[in-house]
């Protein structure tokens, strides 16, 4: 065992350190949980200064350590390893993750219902999703994506609303039954691709990924595991017609369990699918485009449309996500070096503007007592800074210029011009009806005469403030200078796409 | 047949048992009823006779210490065969006694100390032949050392009529498992003319027969390994017995019998199934299926913890036996980490209810209501427990689990079918344990909703109304309330089923090479 330690590897060991410390800390909880998430941020951000561009086509700060063998019969076995790395695709989710959970421990700040087991949840489910993005072996992997499961049902089964119990067991077994199936398929594609290690990337150099290719399969059955393993991640994206756990979740989750729901454990499902399914299986992404185009249009327009019939203010964030996440699996399905690039960017923008958005709605049930749109009104008279910041949530989420959503969308309509021509249409037409649900929603709750604002309504506390203070100036900075994050991601997004293709010619050729 | 006399030296282990059985005697005539130096004594032996099985094995830094002629190791003795397989079972029954044996010390003093302890060395010393049988007869004989000795370890409290009726039950259901074990036995000698292990590797011309008589033998085998549908008296026993004996019974004497299928019929299996095709693969998959669902879903709607773990125990006998319905040397790997895994929670899990009771909590999962914030170090282990019954990340029960259905799909043909009923299966299971999770932790669930968990004002905040934080001072109290010895039973498994979680490298390559010895040999 080498002690060679990756810079990710304390990443981890600070993130599941401090969680442990959180849950034993009693009333000193959150302090500890701030720290925490500070220190995570900070190495998440270490490692953003440290992330060398040119080598972006492979792994960086790979850790390859044995953890097991399993027997195989008559060969020598099947390696798992401890591997862990990132590159381009996955940083940008790390930074993510730190930032939104720092934003939730800040706006839970004065959480009163056990308030260790709440921060200490959050931290976990902090540590397995940072787990999940630099995991590069599938058990590994797999292992970090079960842990983020458990801390996410008791969020919203303990700290939820009404119908907690119902929404978490929801949540739960429609995300647990995609596990099995995503576990069976990977396990099938490690098999009958005749890996010798469970190491998808990191132990395995750029030229030699061919030897990870499962072309040898036949083709069937790559069709099949790609059903599968889309199916698996496709739930967790969500996509219709399997999105009906999240409005569930996420009405009932508290907020800050809403904000990693939307920012982070949505993102597992696209991150899978850019990561997993369709790089190691081309022929079965080839095969199913069709249908993976046409349930992404589906999600993109049913989620607009299901967004516009909603009154709940959360409940409208909620399904408006499912048209985000829809344009990005069509980004995804597209499968070029600009549509994968505007797919990473595109989740790094809805992470922050939906984190920003629930945490809106959190503020606006405290603040008002419900979160019923037309049952109150004009609201920027009493509380202008949470007006402000609903305004600015809303125009980033539906794409204005110079907020961070802006290039996302934009590069994602480039490629889908560039690949499908005219269908380009429907997003566009569904983007029309995003911006209306947002401003009319903005017209009723903002805007107009005041109405149905109890006495005691404040404008936000100061740590509420912080938090989305904390957002907003991170989707103006990313809106105004977008390469700050778009750098990271072309060159990986070049080896995913085109690797795995026609096997290692054309990235011996790559910078 | 004629056999010669072993040397002695291999059965180090059993004998330093033996003379702790007579030596727990001998302070009983004395008049000796503590049970710190019974205990303690026993302890020590078992701890004395694991570290000799661990030299044995080559563990590292004991290798110097192994009593086994070279070359002693794989090669038969009479109706004797020391193998890694084997000697990593010793060391798994030896573990389970040693827990209990520990953690019974806080048990309350009463007249049946040294009979508890004597039994339980004993039965531990079947088990320790068991591991090491390369013939039928004295495999059976060995289960039969185990069994009588834990017919009377359920029934030694005699003040208390439910594990008087436990040990009654079964008594007469052991007995029945034995006949028709012997029975099965003698058929096996018609078709093989010897008892003789190794033999069952081999198609005889009676072939009708010699199933007849595996039928028998594994019908039998099934009673102990708690096999649906052998496996009704389990949960009444295990109610009724001590919390500390029916982690003895779930730990060991089950694992005893799951141990004894392997060696039975993993050649047999292979053999057979080679000769009639699929059904034989069949009616195993469908058997371990039928297990873990029966046990997983029963176990869902019991009231009591101790029926909940006697059905989850039931369930856990479902995945293990995998090991066989699959046959590979994979699945025999995954299969012993899974029960390595099982001795460490479920035995564990047992004491937890032992250390419960003498707190004063009540039989109910509801009485747990609560006790993550009374009892913080009892029931952050117990919730490790927990978690590895189903099967997390981060614990040895997602490494037993992750390897057996890893060798279901790995294995050729319809196999892959195992793995998806296993995993729906531990996804059931996962409801049962987060049930208690919740209760343990999350009291107040019942009440009315908090908004987004924000009241509606700002005003009253600083007020804490969390629990008190646990601090040193109540561990203390904790430590003394539950008994030392216990405490640190508990603690200790939680930390090793994380350690190996974390870390299970070196125990998995151990089983991997011991697996696959003992899959190729047949015994």
């Amino acid at each position: 065992m080498s002690l060679d330690l990756s810079p990710l590897t304390y990443l981890l060991a600070l993130a599941f350190g401090g969680t442990l410390l959180t849950f034993f800390a009693g009333s000193r909880a959150r302090w500890i949980a701030l720290a925490t998430a500070v220190g995570t941020l900070g190495i998440s951000i270490w490692l953003l200064a440290n992330f060398q561009l040119g080598l972006a086509t492979d792994y960086q700060f790979v850790q390859v350590t044995h953890w097991l063998t399993l027997s195989t019969g008559g060969s020598a076995g099947l390696a798992v390893n401890y591997t862990v790395g990132i590159d381009g695709i996955s940083l940008p989710f790390l930074l993510l993750s730190a930032i939104l959970t720092l934003v939730t421990v800040i706006y839970h700040w004065d959480e009163r219902k056990n308030p260790a087991g709440f921060f200490g949840l959050v931290g976990l489910t902090n540590a397995g999703l940072l787990g999940v993005f630099v995991a590069l072996d599938v058990l590994l992997f797999f292992a970090f994506w079960e842990i983020v499961l458990i801390p996410m049902f008791f969020l919203i089964g303990h700290w939820g609303g009404t119908r907690r119990h119902y929404a978490s067991l929801k949540f739960f077994v429609y995300t647990h039954v995609a596990s099995v199936v995503t576990l069976v398929s990977l396990f099938a594609m490690v098999f009958l691709g005749n890996w010798g290690s469970m190491d998808f990337g990191g132990s395995i150099s750029t030229a030699d990924v061919a030897a990870l290719n499962v072309q040898s399969i036949p083709q069937i059955t790559q069709v099949l595991m790609f059903g599968a393993l889309f199916f698996g991640f496709g739930v967790k994206l969500p996509m219709v017609p399997f999105h009906t756990w999240l409005p569930d979740a996420h009405v009932e989750a508290p907020t800050g369990g809403s904000v990693l729901l939307a920012g982070m454990l949505l993102k597992m499902g696209a991150y899978g699918l850019i990561r997993i399914a369709f790089p190691l299986l081309p022929y079965g992404h080839v095969a199913a485009e069709p249908v993976v185009l046409g349930i992404a249009f589906l999600s993109i327009v049913w989620g607009a449309f299901l967004s516009l019939a909603q009154r709940d203010l959360k409940r409208m964030v909620a399904f408006s996500s499912i048209n985000h996440m829809g344009i990005v699996l069509l980004a995804i399905a597209l499968w070029t070096q600009l549509s994968v690039t505007a797919a990473v960017l595109l989740m790094f923008a809805h992470g922050l503007v939906s984190g920003l958005l629930f945490l809106l709605s959190g503020s606006v049930h405290h603040t008002f007592g419900t979160r019923d749109i037309p049952s109150i009104g004009g609201i920027t008279s009493r509380t202008p800074i949470l007006s402000t910041m609903l305004i600015i949530g809303s125009l980033a989420s539906l794409g204005l210029p110079s907020l961070v959503s802006f290039p996302a969308e934009f590069s994602a309509f480039l490629a889908t011009w560039e690949a499908l021509g005219w269908w380009i249409l429907l997003p566009l037409f569904a983007l029309v009806i995003t911006a209306g649900f947002y401003l009319w929603m903005l017209q009723r709750l903002s805007f107009g005469p005041a109405h149905g604002i109890p006495e005691k309504a404040r404008d936000l506390p100061f740590n509420e403030m912080l938090a989305m203070g904390l957002l907003v100036s991170l989707i103006v900075l990313y809106g105004i200078l977008p390469y700050l994050i778009v750098q990271l991601i072309p060159h990986s997004a070049i080896f995913a796409t085109q690797c795995f293709h026609g096997g290692s010619t054309v990235c011996a050729t790559q910078p | 047949m004629s056999y010669t006399i072993p040397t002695i030296s291999p059965y180090t282990p059993e004998i330093s048992l033996l003379v702790a059985v007579v030596l727990i005697f001998l302070l009983d005539v004395a008049g000796v009823k503590s049970r710190i130096l019974l205990g303690g004594a026993t302890s020590l032996f078992l701890l004395l006779a694991f570290l000799e099985v661990l030299a044995d094995l080559g563990t590292w830094p004991l290798q110097g210490l192994s009593t086994l002629p070279s070359g002693y190791l794989g090669t038969l003795q009479g109706p004797v065969i020391f193998t890694s397989f084997g000697l990593i079972f010793q060391g798994i029954f030896l573990a389970v006694a040693l827990i209990v044996g520990f953690a019974s010390i806080s048990d309350p003093d009463e007249e049946g100390a040294p009979t508890f302890y004597a039994l339980l060395t004993l039965a531990a010393i079947g088990m320790l032949f068991v591991a090491v049988s390369a013939d039928l007869i004295l495999l059976l004989l060995s289960i039969e050392i185990t069994g009588i000795a834990t017919y009377a370890l359920v029934g030694y409290t005699r003040r208390d009529r439910r594990a008087l009726e436990a040990a009654m039950k079964f008594y007469i259901i052991g007995a029945l498992s034995t006949a028709i074990s012997f029975f099965g036995a003698s058929l096996l000698y018609g078709a093989y003319g010897t008892t003789q292990l190794s033999a069952f590797s081999t198609l005889p011309a009676n072939h009708e027969l010699a199933l007849m008589g595996f039928g028998m033998v594994a019908a039998g085998l099934a009673f102990k390994a708690t096999l649906v549908p052998f496996h009704m008296w389990a949960v009444d026993v295990y109610d009724g017995a001590g919390p500390n004996v029916a982690g003895f019974l779930s730990g060991g004497s089950k694992k005893m019998g799951l141990f004894a299928l392997f060696v039975v019929f993993v050649a047999a299996v292979r053999v057979f199934g080679a000769a009639e095709g699929y059904v034989l693969f069949l009616a195993l998959g469908s058997l371990a299926v039928i297990t873990m669902t029966l046990g997983n879903v029963l176990a869902l709607e019991q009231k009591t913890m101790k029926r909940m773990l006697a059905y989850s125990s039931i369930a856990q006998a479902g995945y293990m036996l995998l090991g066989v319905a699959i046959d590979t040397p994979a699945a025999l790997a995954g299969a012993t980490l899974q029960i390595t895994a099982d001795v460490l929670m479920k035995t564990g899990a047992f004491v937890v209810v032992g250390a419960a009771a003498s707190l004063g909590i009540g039989p109910l999962i509801t009485d747990y209501k609560g006790l993550g914030h009374s009892r913080p170090g009892i029931s952050a282990s117990f919730a490790i427990m927990l978690l590895s019954l189903a099967g997390m990340p981060l614990t040895l029960g997602f490494v037993g689990k992750f390897y057996l259905f890893f060798a279901a799909v790995e294995a050729p043909g319809y196999f892959i079918l195992l793995a998806i009923a296993g995993l729906l299966n531990s996804a059931i299971s996962v409801f049962y344990y987060a049930r208690i999770l919740r209760l343990m932790y999350m009291p107040d669930d019942s009440k009315a909703p908090a908004s987004d968990g924000h009241s509606l004002t700002h005003s009253t905040l600083g007020s804490a109304t969390g629990p008190a934080t646990p601090r040193w001072a109540s561990l203390r109290s904790e430590i003394t309330a539950v008994g030392t010895a216990r405490w640190i039973t508990i603690v200790s498994v939680a930390v090793l089923l994380v350690l190996f979680g974390i870390y299970p490298t070196t125990l998995v390559g151990a089983m991997n090479s011991a697996a696959q010895q003992f899959w190729t040999i047949g015994f």
